[in-house]
């Protein structure tokens, strides 16, 4: 997927003003943060829970070669193929190859953010292959043109009229106004490229090493015809998304649906493990896997490796005050929210996705609700500390601490300087005490005004009292 | 006991009558209160900027400030959680480490200090009237700050506690972030003011200056000129007849 | 290929330094579900939207089955598992044929492997006699659920899975209801690739 993350604030500010992004952002925390809260009460221990998925998830990761290995043993024993893609144009090239070793003319594809990332939709209409999504969010951005803005619901950002709007265009058929008739309409224009399709591409929400199994999560169907009816399914995920066995696999999905949507469990739990076997009637005849790196197996053993436990739930996006209030197209790639931050310079680099581990307060409310404890904040702030390093911090931020720190180890200039300032920020703060412009704080002042100081400083107010 | 008052560098330039209020509710504990001179900044800006080496030189100079001191009292969640949480992973596998890790034993948070350790039933302040109460992240999510204030409020007898929807969703300072992203940060204080609004509360109360000015000057950008921002020391020692308190 | 095999491995092994500690435990504390797994499953998969009947007698369940269509002015004609073939579902009034579903069969009648109580889930294994598209491609998906076979919790259904069968087949399905999506303005509606409408048949013995 093309890379905007320079643009984040310009993008930010544009959809702070948009009503329409607005109310859609309104639907999504009424509807993703409440009813998580409530289904989680389901759980009689929940922070117990999370301590046992994040040991998991954590083991895992101290194993991944050990647990990798054992996933592509038995998948190649049950008959299917396993792959390794060190980045995404190495990934690009094996999708290609395995449609053409196949003979695919037309593919369809069950939802997966790795192949955003990857950029294997673009890559497989330039080998002139027809690619349709079926998963409902990303038909629509499939129609439009556009990025997903959430990775549990990609199109939260748009209303029914304009789903209406692009269906009228594109189906050749009378605009239908209701979200029912709506979703009637897409089920009718899929189901024939479902029928007709030579592979189905999937993702993998869990890779399951004790019996070579792919693991998918939906609630539409799409994920299970995409698997099914395809003479060859191809499931492409990144390499941490291994879990040691089913036994783990069950923990975590207690956990999944109800961080990501409020579920209790999705509607459909596919765990598919090779071709079809001898007597089958339906099935793919072929399964591959592909396994992507891309920059992950940097993150073991760095300060960052937490991040690898993710299981892409969502939640910390549609509890983030940020997110919550300039959706995810500001966040310019595949990840937005909170985990977007931090992966997104991983992957794009820390000097191109320069403001995203900078816009959040570190307000905590993501690590919070994250199932394997990621945390987030500092993984946020070891971001900026790679960027103090490479210098990736305009020159006057640098200068500006420098002169702070310098000044608080001099505690008698630091006395007279704040004296100063106390004084001049009264003088500014005029008749009524408040500031509405503030030299080198126009980000402030544009919006808000400055309560103005009493004039003197604490230090001197306290040494004042105990001269008397 | 013998308890240090740090009270940050936000307070000292910017609100010295919380400084006041704070070390009037330690006197009234009936601790020794000192306030050592030389202090200025725990190092946050730069901890949070990623320059660990600036947030280790102030560190360093805090530590040598309040030797001597059987607790450091702080009247902001964000600071005492630098000095609880974060000094110590400053200066892990360093010869100061264990020094840290005391002085982080012994830091509190004003509230925290004020219920959990000297157990204040009686506060000296007079403030009457409703007021909603601001959880700042840092206190809430790093020291878990969240019944104490509200167990101060219910010791004052005029005080009537009125809960926005959402006290704990962050106003929108976050430090520097409040300058560089400074439409968003607005936007939150927008929000955060909007609830306060709702809440019929006379005033808006909280534990973290940084986080009250934020609020405070979204509120007068709005037009609200009537509803009082104040912190949690204030309410709690300060004179709701003394003219400063506005 | 293998060349980025043994490179994503090298760099993943480069990396583990200390000597990994044992897998962690999977006890966790887990919602509860009750004695009763009939009721606890009845309860459950009609809060997500399931029909449920019975228990009733197997025998009976063509009638309950045919009546549920005729009630929904569904025709009375279904693909079934072959594995249901030899039930009578003629005197219920039912026209049913023994096969893979195709793109025209609006009801698919299967049984499951077992069901789960804490959800409210049924789990149907793909097979020679049990094809994976008969719960799939019909708008009507009916399931018959003998009471034996409905355990407490997914780790119990696994752990059934390997004594029965030993290994996995290619295909676990969980179904937990309709389809649906909320994918326009977060409002969930039923009935979206897959069925619009599960029934779901308890029978005794």
């Amino acid at each position: 997927m093309q890379v905007n993350t320079l643009h984040f604030k310009r993008t930010a500010v544009a959809n702070l003003a948009n009503p329409q992004l607005q109310r859609a952002l309104q639907r999504l925390q009424e509807r993703f943060v409440g009813t998580r809260a409530a289904v989680m009460t389901e759980i009689p221990d929940f922070e117990a829970l999370r301590s046992v998925a994040a040991a998991i998830r954590q083991h895992t990761l101290e194993r991944l070669d050990h647990y990798l290995e054992q996933f592509e043993r038995e998948v190649t024993a049950s008959g299917g193929h396993v792959h390794w893609a060190e980045d995404a144009a190495a990934a690009q090239r094996l999708v290609v190859a395995i449609a053409r070793r196949h003979g695919v003319r037309t593919v369809v594809k069950s939802k997966s953010m790795v192949t955003e990332e990857c950029a294997i939709n673009e890559a497989l209409e330039a080998a002139g292959l027809e690619v349709t999504e079926t998963d409902l969010g990303e038909y629509i951005l499939q129609l439009a043109h556009e990025p997903p803005s959430h990775i549990v619901a990609p199109v939260v950002h748009k209303n029914k009229e304009e789903v209406a709007d692009l269906f009228a265009r594109h189906h050749q058929r009378p605009r239908q106004q209701g979200i029912a008739e709506l979703c009637r309409e897409a089920r009718e224009v899929l189901r024939p490229k479902f029928l007709a399709a030579d592979m189905g591409i999937s993702g993998a929400n869990f890779l399951i090493a004790e019996s070579g199994s792919a693991l998918i999560v939906t609630n539409e169907g799409n994920g299970r015809l995409a698997t099914t009816l395809p003479r060859v399914h191809l499931a492409i995920t990144g390499i941490e998304k291994v879990v040691p066995s089913l036994d783990e696999v069950s923990i975590l999905l207690r956990l999944l649906p109800r961080s990501a949507t409020g579920q209790s469990i999705t509607n459909y739990v596919s765990v598919m493990t090779g071709p079809r076997r001898a007597g089958d009637l339906d099935g793919p005849e072929h399964f591959h896997v592909i396994l992507v790196d891309n920059g992950r197996s940097r993150l073991l053993g760095s300060e960052l490796e937490p991040m690898l436990r993710c299981i892409r739930c969502g939640a910390c996006m549609n509890h983030c005050p940020v997110y919550q209030n300039i959706g995810g197209h500001a966040y310019g790639w595949v990840y937005p929210g909170p985990m977007g931050s931090v992966l997104t310079p991983i992957f794009v680099g820390l000097a191109e996705a320069r403001d995203l581990p900078n816009a959040s307060t570190l307000c905590g409310a993501c690590a919070e609700v994250c199932p394997v404890k990621i945390p987030l904040p500092d993984l946020l702030r070891d971001l900026r500390v790679r960027q103090v390093a490479r210098h990736l911090r305009p020159w006057p931020e640098r200068v500006a601490l420098r002169l702070w720190t310098w000044c608080a180890t001099h505690p008698r200039l630091y006395a007279f300087l704040a004296a100063v300032g106390a004084r001049v920020l009264k003088r500014l703060g005029g008749t009524r005490g408040l500031i509405h412009r503030l030299p080198f704080a126009h980000g402030w002042t544009a919006g808000r005004d400055f309560p103005a100081p009493a004039g003197r400083t604490f230090r001197e107010l306290y040494r004042a009292r105990k001269a008397k | 006991m013998r308890v240090g008052l740090f009270v940050t560098c936000l307070v000292d330039l910017l609100r010295p009558r919380v400084g006041f209020d704070a070390l009037r509710l330690l006197e009234a504990t009936g601790a020794e209160v000192v306030v050592p001179e030389t202090q200025t900044c725990c190092g946050q800006p730069g901890y949070n900027s990623g320059d660990l080496a600036a947030a280790r030189t102030l560190a360093q100079k805090l530590l040598g400030e309040f030797r001597g001191c059987d607790y450091i009292v702080v009247p902001s969640g964000s600071c005492a959680a630098m000095l609880r949480v974060h000094y110590p992973r400053l200066f892990v596998g360093c010869p100061e480490s264990a020094a840290f890790e005391q002085l982080a034993a012994q830091t509190y948070e004003l509230t925290d200090f004020l219920v959990s350790v000297a157990h204040l039933q009686t506060m000296p302040g007079n403030f009457a009237g409703s007021v909603t109460y601001h959880d700042s992240c840092s206190g809430l999510r790093e020291l878990h700050i969240k019944t104490q204030p509200r167990a101060l409020l219910a010791r004052m007898p005029g005080i009537t506690l009125r809960e926005m929807r959402e006290p704990e969703t962050c106003c929108g300072f976050g430090g520097t972030f409040a300058v560089k992203f400074g439409d968003i940060s607005a936007r939150l204080s927008d929000n955060k003011c909007t609830q306060a609004a709702d809440s019929g509360a006379q005033a808006i109360v909280g534990g973290d200056l940084g986080c009250l000015l934020n609020i405070e000057g979204r509120l007068r950008r709005r037009g609200d000129h009537r509803t009082r921002v104040l912190h949690i020391a204030e309410i709690l020692a300060g004179d709701a007849e003394d003219g400063s308190c506005k | 290929m293998s060349d980025a095999r043994e490179a994503i491995l090298a760099r993943i092994r480069a990396t583990r330094t200390a000597a990994p500690a044992a897998r962690p435990s999977c006890e966790a504390p887990l919602p509860v579900v009750g004695d009763d797994l009939v009721a606890a499953f009845s309860e459950r998969a009609r809060k997500l939207s399931s029909d449920v009947f019975g228990p009733v007698a197997a025998a009976q369940a063509g009638a309950q089955i045919a009546g549920y269509l005729r009630d929904r002015q569904l025709p009375a004609q279904a693909v079934c598992w072959p594995t249901l073939a030899a039930l009578d579902w003629s005197s219920a009034g039912i026209a049913s044929e023994a096969r893979v579903a195709r793109a025209t069969d609006l009801v698919g009648i299967t049984g499951c492997f077992c069901a789960i109580a804490e959800t409210g889930t049924l789990m149907l294994l793909s097979g020679p006699d049990t094809p994976a598209s008969v719960s799939l491609l019909p708008e009507t998906h009916v399931a018959l659920l003998p009471v034996t076979r409905i355990v407490a919790r997914m780790e119990d259904a696994w752990a059934l899975l390997r004594k029965e069968h030993g290994e996995l087949p290619r295909a676990v399905h969980f179904i937990s209801g309709p389809s649906r999506t909320a994918d326009i303005e977060q409002t969930v509606t039923l009935g979206a690739h897959g069925p619009y409408r599960v029934l779901i048949v308890l029978t005794n013995g």
